[in-house]
């Protein structure tokens, strides 16, 4: 009976610590459940924390929405994999614990010095698959954070604003998912091919990536 | 469906039933391979079917970040691997295949290449002499040229700096560009309509000649009658998810596969082991697996402005490599930096200040199999580096560090485990000259594909004959880079195009 007891509380305990204890939701997610949300964004911050020589941080670039995005644009094997990499990097310190005190805890409750430790961790293992586990997290999380365009501002790299010419091939291909009839050009609308001429670097931004006006 | 008529697309929009289609020679998969042999046989007067299992990309739909860019353009979300040595492949799925999305680097395959090829595969007619012809005119079609100064921007010329300082042979990269504005976005779908891809240049050019293009189709079946290829069967998918609809039966004089050399022998595979009695079909895998640098200069290098890859050498390409100026999406580039936190961020910040320039391989020691994934279509890809070819790609690395240094670099960023991830001298560098490497050391690129269903003169050895020709199959034709027989040292397409321009003759002087 109390040996029973004693199991069903330490099962409970770990379920707690493994599952449940996220903090609520401001919006919904397609892909992403409340616990992978909660790491994804404390992965972010550990990544790309406030300070440094980009002002944005992770939170800044809100990077679950960006990964959402992914997942649900991903095939379901990848979306998959995806899936247990996260859940993998977040539990993996409730079985080995991350350096410093109460780090028997999953990496979302982790204090952030603790965070960076663990992903150092992975990131320096000796271990192969270990370091591709870091670099495969690494990569979703960059991407993220790349695609939040005060990144690319800050860094001179966010796309120009260039002319896309009108060619023959865009009278024959309307937009994925619609109908040709949709494409809306003639022949007389064809323009001219493009000019070769180099974009100027100090040229306007791409549509979506400028400063948005005040 | 009827015919004759005009040539035409179909896009998963049009679909709302069942097709039973039939022409003189279906072309499957619409890449560079497919896309000039569809052409060429339209223009010999052939009615012809091709058919892509990805969507028609128009410019507003190009996706400018890397991973988002990836998902939608590439089969597995552009994350599929090796097993073996884990290592990352890309193969696109879109009308145009591969050429929609990569750089446009045009090489002809270098003469001593080809002139193995003849000798140790029992090949009479693939000298350089031999393919020249069908290599110049794919190239005055797509009108392949230098790049041109004015857009090679920083990132490309201090590559030739580099070299010059060192004596190694460089030169602008030929490409299939029209009028380049130099804004680097070759990866993600040349927004200036520049590149000359296939799905606005020989796809147009075959649906003005005649041909019919059904895009969102996906082949899964060659279908046989007496030991002769009689069509093909499959099914109407959805863009991006894949999800199987409409069925589809072409039938067809010949039938020529183009399905890229990881899906072809899938294919092949998948419908009963075809072409098989060589036992060659999906052995003998090869890349040109890829290792690469970032250098930090002093001063602003804008690497961002400039043809993707505009530079290359092939001072070392009997040596085993070669080596070319590279940038790509900043994501991606960025996902290549080490570490974590600020100091992540530290080293983001000095991307304005870089360059990577990369090496290719030959490795022709490391070869590895393709096989079917059980209930799928996709291709498992087990591939190991041979220890005897790591030392290539570390010599590889040295001489990109040399180049940097000579360059003007500051610091170089390696990106190989056990090294500093900063080495700020050419003295440092030395380590990656001088320490025994290991595959898991390096992150590898799996940069082209070949070998799959190689040609060989000898229907035993091999899948094809020179002319493309399945040995055990006459009306079959595979016409994509897995019928090189080994890997050819420099960027495949032009020479892939060539041959297939090569056996689209031969095809409509026998259909």
């Amino acid at each position: 009976m109390i040996t029973g007891l004693l199991a069903a509380l330490v099962i409970g305990y770990a379920v707690w610590r493994v599952a449940l204890g996220y903090p609520s939701l401001r919006r919904s997610y397609g892909a992403l459940t409340r616990g992978e949300v909660a790491f994804v964004s404390a992965a972010g911050e550990a990544m790309y924390p406030a300070g440094g020589a980009i002002a944005s941080s992770g939170l800044d670039a809100d990077l679950p929405d960006y990964v959402d995005r992914f997942l649900r644009a991903s095939a379901p094997r990848i979306r998959l994999l995806l899936h247990l990499l996260f859940h993998l990097v977040e539990h993996a310190t409730v079985f080995f614990p991350a350096p410093g005190r109460a780090g028997l805890r999953r990496f979302s409750a982790l204090d952030a010095e603790q965070r960076v430790a663990v992903l150092d961790g992975w990131a320096d293992s000796s271990l192969f698959a270990r370091r591709l586990v870091f670099t495969s997290l690494r990569a979703v999380l960059t991407m993220g954070y790349f695609a939040h365009p005060p990144v690319l501002r800050e860094l001179g790299l966010a796309p120009l604003a260039m002319d896309t010419p009108i060619c023959e091939a865009d009278l024959l291909y309307p937009r994925i998912g619609e109908h040709p009839a949709t494409i809306g050009l003639t022949r007389a609308e064809l323009t001219p091919p493009s000019d070769g001429i180099p974009l100027a670097l100090d040229g306007a931004l791409r549509p979506g990536f400028a400063e948005p006006r005040e | 469906m009827s015919w004759p008529g005009e040539g035409e697309v179909r896009v998963f929009a049009q679909y709302d039933r069942d097709i039973d289609d039939e022409a003189d020679v279906v072309v499957v998969g619409s890449g560079p391979a497919g896309a000039v042999a569809a052409k060429e046989l339209t223009d010999a007067g052939k009615r012809v079917v091709l058919v892509e299992e990805g969507p028609p990309f128009v410019p507003s739909e190009y996706e400018f970040e890397g991973g988002l860019s990836m998902t939608r353009t590439m089969r597995e979300g552009g994350l599929r691997t090796t097993r073996g040595t884990t290592m990352p492949t890309m193969q696109a799925i879109a009308l145009g295949g591969g050429s929609l999305v990569n750089s446009a680097i045009c090489n002809r395959a270098p003469e001593f290449v080809l002139d193995r090829w003849c000798s140790d595969f029992e090949l009479e007619r693939t000298s350089r002499k031999d393919l020249d012809p069908h290599y110049d005119a794919v190239g005055e079609f797509l009108g392949i040229a230098p790049t041109p100064e004015e857009v090679l921007g920083r990132r490309n010329l201090l590559f030739r700096d580099g070299c010059e300082a060192l004596g190694y042979q460089s030169e602008p990269i030929s490409r299939n560009v029209r009028g380049c504005r130099g804004s680097g976005e070759c990866f993600t779908g040349c927004r200036a309509r520049a590149k000359q891809s296939m799905d606005i240049s020989y796809v147009p050019a075959a649906i003005r000649g005649g041909a019919r293009v059904l895009t969102s189709v996906r082949i899964e079946r060659i279908l046989t009658e007496g030991g002769r290829a009689t069509g093909v069967t499959g099914r109407v998918v959805t863009p991006f998810t894949h999800k199987p609809s409409h069925r589809v039966r072409i039938r067809a004089k010949a039938v020529v596969l183009a399905a890229g050399c990881t899906a072809t022998p899938v294919l092949l595979q998948k419908s009963g082991d075809l072409a098989n009695r060589s036992g060659q079909v999906g052995e003998n895998l090869q890349f040109h697996p890829g290792v690469a640098i970032m250098g930090i200069f002093p001063d602003l290098v804008h690497p961002q402005f400039g043809a993707t890859q505009g530079y290359q050498s092939r001072h070392f390409l009997n040596e085993g490599f070669k080596l070319e100026t590279l940038w790509a999406p900043p994501a991606i580039t960025a996902v290549r930096l080490p570490g974590s936190g600020n100091a992540l961020k530290n080293r983001l910040a000095d991307i304005p200040y870089s360059a990577i320039w990369d090496a290719i391989a030959s490795c022709d020691r490391s070869l590895g199999r393709v096989s079917v994934k059980r209930g799928s279509l996709d291709p498992v890809l087990r591939w190991s580096l041979h220890p005897a070819d790591v030392p290539i790609l570390s010599h590889a690395l040295w001489v990109l560090a040399e180049i940097f240094f000579a360059a003007g670099a500051r610091t170089i960023i390696p990106g190989v485990h056990g090294v500093a991830p900063e080495l700020h001298s050419l003295r440092e560098a030395e380590v990656l000259r001088d320490r025994p490497l290991r595959a898991t050391d390096l992150v590898l690129g799996g940069n082209h594909v070949f070998c799959t269903t190689r040609m060989h003169g000898d229907p035993r050895l091999g899948v094809v004959d020179e002319l493309g020709r399945c040995h055990d199959v006459e009306n079959l034709y595979i016409v994509d880079t897995g019928i090189f027989p080994r890997c050819p040292s420099v960027n495949p397409m032009w020479t892939a195009m060539a041959l297939a321009h090569r056996s689209a003759h031969r095809i409509a002087e026998t259909v």
